[in-house]
């Protein structure tokens, strides 16, 4: 049965390692190079360094697209063509009636079908991310937060992966017709990631808190939502590499400012920003020019704040990186896994 | 020997249609038998059912004496043409011979390569681009070359052209001939029953309406005409499956196992086709008194 099922997805198969093994000897080539220019250009820069960074973090910008757009959309991909079609296209074509009359039984055909896919998608994810991670260890050293990346680099892409492969391969079962199966796919498919990122992630591990000092934070400025008047927003530094996930202000006796204390505050040090005295209406299609005296202004204020208030951080910290590549990884193995039960119940029960 | 194949009281439900219902039926081995039905009689239901695609609802099937689809030893005994002929377009003939050949224990690869060889197929075609005759007979084939007890065969000829067919059917009589293979295949074309079939099982809307030997069903059923008679006092041995009454004449299609002695009637053997619509006309006329809300269609 496993020749047969390789037979069934040979092609495919040896098509897309194809062009893995082009990306990974283009990454190979291109991918030494930049570790030379790291060093020389970045580690070890005498003169010019920011230049000199610039312009190393815009080098091979073709690769760089195209690894950022795979990274991204593989998972994807490999469910809806590779999961979706799988067992949908026998029920389209009536072919499962040919499966399923010889001398092997179902549950036999779904496994050997299953295992084989999973593990091609599993392969070839897996080459993917280790590619990309790879050829990216000098750029992402550069200025980027390594929780920023978090969903293209490492192991999480091959979870993502398998269980974008186990959903469309339920889904092609259970309706049975190829290109619908593929919509629904991708529709479960991103539900899942949006639903993961911004609901599970942030509490899979208890942050931490951590008082730190307005004046090296990473962000300060001012918000107003709908008209609302003006608050003050800041996002305080956690570390190098770490996720900061929420920010507050503390006054100096240690509690979390209120609503009224920042408006205060502000109307207080800060009217040159609440007020701009002649806000002059600035044409569209102008770059836009800060008035004069708002920047002193908004550096005073700033400079005030950071007298007044401290920040608490809400955190994951940087050496967690890790447990949270395990962990979602780990959460989207175990959704396939269920997928995949699911898989064995319909073909084994209900499609009968 | 057991029975090729053996329902009691078999219903299967799709949702909330019957498909199937109460069917008993005990198919004698060695057999070439036909299934015939109006469509939607529930003909493919049946048949999915004997080979382990379906299982019933309602009832037990027993096929060469165990339950479809047991397992790995059972499925190597039955082999299945599924209607339409089902094949992997994109896969060629020969790697169909070679799925056959890694798929089942018993395949014969000398037969299977002598077939596609007579049936001048190229080995490295892809399926997706043969004509309808054949794929079926390359389906036909693969069916064949598992060496099955049982071959299932659904409405094999149904899509093919008369050519097509005759050749198919040729192919089917020469295998049987040759293995002694028990043969149940679904038609709604009595003609092509009629060639090849020994026994014949004729189903209407879910249900049996006979069943038996082609010749011992065409010995013992008889048309008789004579004047009209509104009120019929025949023997008690006669069963009348249908009657119908002009001006001046009455024709009935009877079945007796009893001589025919009343001089008034004239008698006339029947055809196989005018058995098998006799009894679908009788169970039209039932359904039409029992349940005027379900139509039926009965194609020939």
């Amino acid at each position: 049965m496993t020749r047969f099922a390789w037979l069934q997805s040979r092609t495919q198969t040896l098509s897309i390692y194809a062009m893995l093994g082009l990306l990974a000897i283009a990454a190979a080539i291109t991918g030494v190079h930049l570790s030379n220019l790291y060093s020389s250009q970045v580690l070890h820069c005498a003169t010019g360094c920011d230049l000199a960074t610039n312009d190393f973090l815009t080098r091979d910008s073709f690769l760089r697209h195209t690894f950022d757009v795979l990274s991204l959309v593989t998972p994807a991909l490999l469910g809806v063509f590779w999961g979706a079609p799988l067992l949908a296209r026998e029920f389209e074509a009536g072919t499962y009636r040919v499966a399923w009359t010889q001398s092997v039984t179902r549950r036999r055909w779904l496994t050997t079908r299953l295992a084989v896919g999973a593990g091609a998608v599993m392969t070839i994810a897996g080459i993917l991310t280790l590619t990309v991670t790879w050829w990216y260890r000098a750029l992402d050293k550069v200025g980027s937060n390594q929780y920023d990346l978090f969903e293209r680099r490492d192991i999480v892409p091959i979870g993502y992966a398998v269980f974008a492969f186990a959903a469309g391969a339920l889904i092609g079962a259970v309706i049975r017709r190829v290109v619908p199966a593929m919509a629904a796919t991708i529709g479960v498919y991103a539900g899942a990631r949006i639903v993961s990122t911004i609901w599970i992630r942030p509490h899979l591990l208890p942050p931490l808190h951590k008082m730190v000092s307005l004046a090296n934070a990473d962000g300060f400025g001012f918000v107003s939502s709908n008209g609302s008047p003006l608050t003050m927003v800041a996002k305080g530094f956690a570390g190098p590499n770490a996720w900061t996930q929420s920010t507050q202000f503390l006054t100096s006796n240690g509690h979390v400012a209120t609503k009224a204390a920042l408006s205060a505050f502000l109307q207080q040090h800060c009217s040159a920003i609440l007020n701009p005295s002649a806000a002059p209406s600035l044409p569209v299609n102008k770059p836009v020019k800060t008035p004069p005296g708002v920047e002193e202004a908004f550096h005073a204020c700033r400079e005030q704040a950071a007298q007044t208030f401290h920040l608490l951080v809400t955190y994951q910290p940087a050496n967690r990186y890790w447990a949270f590549q395990w962990l979602e990884t780990g959460i989207f193995l175990a959704l396939a896994g269920l997928a995949l039960a699911g898989c064995y119940w319909w073909i084994t029960h209900r499609a009968r | 020997m057991n029975a090729a194949m053996e329902t009691v009281g078999v219903g299967k439900r799709y949702g909330r249609r019957w498909a199937l219902t109460d069917c008993t039926l005990t198919v004698p081995p060695g057999r070439v038998v036909g299934l015939v039905g109006p469509n939607g009689a529930g003909k493919t239901t049946l048949l999915h059912l004997a080979v382990g695609l379906l299982e019933p609802t309602a009832g037990t099937i027993s096929v060469l004496g165990e339950r479809p689809s047991a397992g790995a030893a059972q499925l190597a005994r039955i082999g299945f043409l599924a209607q339409d002929s089902p094949t992997y377009a994109r896969l060629t003939v020969g790697q169909h011979l070679a799925m056959g050949a890694w798929l089942n224990p018993r395949w014969d690869a000398a037969f299977a390569a002598d077939r596609v060889r007579e049936l001048g197929l190229d080995p490295s075609q892809r399926t997706g681009t043969l004509s309808g005759g054949q794929r079926a007979q390359l389906a036909l084939t693969l069916a064949v070359a598992k060496r099955p007890e049982l071959l299932v065969l659904d409405e094999p000829v149904a899509a093919l052209d008369p050519l097509a067919r005759r050749e198919f059917l040729q192919t089917l009589m020469e295998v049987v001939a040759v293995d002694g293979v028990s043969v149940v295949l679904s038609s709604h074309l009595i003609a092509d029953l009629e060639r090849v079939c020994d026994y014949v099982v004729v189903l209407v809307a879910g249900q049996v309406a006979i069943a038996g030997d082609v010749d011992e069903l065409l010995a013992t059923h008889h048309r008789l005409t004579g004047p009209r008679r509104d009120h019929l006092a025949l023997p008690g041995s006669m069963t009348v499956v249908e009657q119908s009454h002009a001006e001046k004449q009455t024709s009935l299609l009877v079945r007796t196992g009893e001589p025919i002695l009343d001089p008034a009637w004239t008698v006339a053997p029947i055809t196989l086709d005018d058995l098998v619509l006799g009894y679908l006309r009788q169970a039209r006329e039932r359904d039409r008194t029992t349940a005027p809300a379900r139509r039926m269609v009965v194609t020939r």
